[in-house]
């Protein structure tokens, strides 16, 4: 019971921390804003690129990769931040459940990732009319939650880097921006070259974004239930490498004193 | 005399910093290879000579990003550094300083068109077939227009800790109203008349007009309207800056505003 208290204690208070520069406005405009035009760039690209009848799949593929902002983001500063704020010593001194702290990190971008998604999809739906008609929404709400899973996944693994860089800004930013080119979001991943197929394989989004454009063309579960578990495999696979990282560091750190050294 | 050495100061210690700050050498560097893959990706197969969009427009975006980001978190930093309200107090204006600043992160913007052509060339068997004085010109242009943008907003990051945090969605925003890797015809004519007042789009379409792309030869028209609302953005923020100044002093919470 204590476990859990600590556990959604330190969500919130984290969640808030990072987010403390967050008035209404400011919200407004990350929330809404940045979708927006994020959203409006890419899929205007594609159309310029492949022509109007495409929208679907650049507003689609661009809304459901906005997970990516909570997921990479929010979970790798909230990592991150603990050195930058100079908490991380504290952090590493206390006595908590570091399962319950790593996991925590990544709790509520899962939750606010979703309300992302949600927020593009409908951008998506005004701005572009991507049809919705033949997709079931409740399988399509459970392809946003396991990308949102699985982003957070890779985030924590990169948020653990935070212990042994300074720079871990750039970091989310190239994972963030990289995930646009590799796992399927603008560029089919068949007209990728064999390499970098095989990156895209290897990351999250990649099959969750397929089986998201499978559900809106009319697929049932039974059709995407494969991609669908591929996908969260490959987000706990990061995850379970993500605390093995971050419980390895930590040794090091408090073997030699190193929690700010790096 | 005193006011440029200040300027020059401001620009060498901004060089150095920026420097070894990986983060500006990730926006220069990265930045503009991650959109020229993704534009060279999506423009270069079917063909129809748009490859100039997805390797200025990788460039363009890093530029952009450099002049107007980083520019504008020069002031955050010196928030975050404490060294804010010095700037502020010191005898030589605020704008000044910023002038130095944004001298150094525009030399660094400039930078992101080597890796966007390189990768082009390198990586796409892709070049850019350019009218050399028309490009030049509007390169020049460009690059007063993305000045002015950012002298403006200057003074609304020194004004407010949160300023940076609003006007954050701003820069895609720029990609899209400025043209920056599509033309902007193809948007809805509300936004077409939105991106009319930004002078980045007119000093873009000149740009690409050099680049070869269809929008005719009227350089020194979207030139003079580029350069004449860039004035009116220097005028603006002229206004900003004494209002920043007059803020600052009688509220005395700069860095806490």
């Amino acid at each position: 019971m204590t476990t859990l208290r600590i556990f959604f204690r330190s969500c919130w208070f984290q969640y808030r921390a990072m987010f403390n520069w967050a008035t209404p406005i400011g919200y407004f405009s990350y929330k809404f804003l940045q979708p927006i035009v994020q959203i409006l760039f890419l899929t205007e690209l594609g159309i310029f690129a492949t022509g109007r009848s495409n929208a679907l799949y650049f507003a689609l593929g661009n809304a459901l990769q906005l997970t990516a902002v909570n997921g990479i983001f929010g979970v790798v500063m909230s990592v991150g931040n603990e050195r930058q704020f100079g908490t991380l010593p504290i952090l590493l001194g206390s006595p908590a459940n570091r399962v319950v702290t790593f996991l925590g990190r990544a709790f509520v971008h899962v939750l606010d990732g979703i309300a992302g998604v949600a927020v593009g999809l409908v951008l998506a739906f005004v701005m572009f009319r991507i049809d919705l008609s033949h997709a079931n929404l409740g399988l399509l709400a459970i392809c946003v939650c396991i990308i949102s899973l699985t982003t957070a996944g890779l985030g924590l693994m990169f948020g653990s880097l935070s212990l042994i860089t300074r720079d871990v800004f750039v970091i989310a930013n190239a994972a963030y921006y990289l995930l646009l080119v590799f796992c399927g979001i603008n560029v089919p991943v068949s007209r990728l070259p064999e390499w970098a197929q095989l990156i895209a394989s290897c990351l999250p989004l990649t099959r969750g974004v397929q089986a998201a454009r499978e559900v809106v063309s009319g697929a049932g579960l039974a059709q995407v239930s494969g991609l669908l578990a591929g996908e969260l495999a490959v987000g706990l696979i990061y995850a379970l490498v993500g605390y093995a990282l971050f419980a390895w560091l930590e040794h090091q750190a408090r073997r030699g004193g190193l929690q700010e050294a790096y | 005399m005193t006011y440029v050495r200040a300027a020059v100061r401001a620009f060498e210690m901004s060089m150095k910093l920026r420097s070894v700050n990986p983060f500006s050498n990730f926006s220069w560097l990265a930045f503009p290879l991650i959109f020229t893959v993704l534009g060279l990706l999506l423009l270069s197969p079917g063909g129809g000579g748009h490859s100039a969009y997805a390797i200025l427009g990788g460039g363009l975006i890093g530029y952009w990003g450099m002049a107007y980001l980083e520019g504008g978190n020069e002031i955050q930093n010196e928030r975050w550094s404490g060294t804010l309200e010095q700037i502020m107090a010191c005898p030589t204006p605020l704008a000044v300083i910023v002038v130095g600043k944004l001298f150094s992160s525009l030399l660094f913007g400039m930078l992101s068109f080597i890796p966007a052509v390189a990768l082009g060339y390198f990586g796409f068997h892709q070049s850019l077939h350019l009218d050399p004085i028309p490009f030049a010109l509007s390169f020049l242009v460009l690059t007063f227009a993305f000045f002015s943008v950012a002298m403006a907003l200057a003074p609304l990051y020194a004004l407010s800790r949160r300023a940076f945090t609003v006007t954050n969605g701003f820069e895609i925003g720029v990609y899209v109203l400025g043209g920056f890797m599509f033309p902007i015809s193809q948007l809805p004519s509300w936004l077409q008349a939105a991106s009319s007042v930004l002078a980045p789009t007119w000093a873009v379409r000149s740009l690409y007009a050099a680049a070869g792309q269809p929008f005719g030869h009227e350089y020194l028209r979207w030139c003079a309207i580029s350069i004449a609302l860039s004035c009116g953005y220097l005028a603006a923020g002229w206004f900003l800056y004494r209002v920043v100044d007059v803020r600052a002093r009688v509220t005395g919470q700069l860095a806490l505003a």
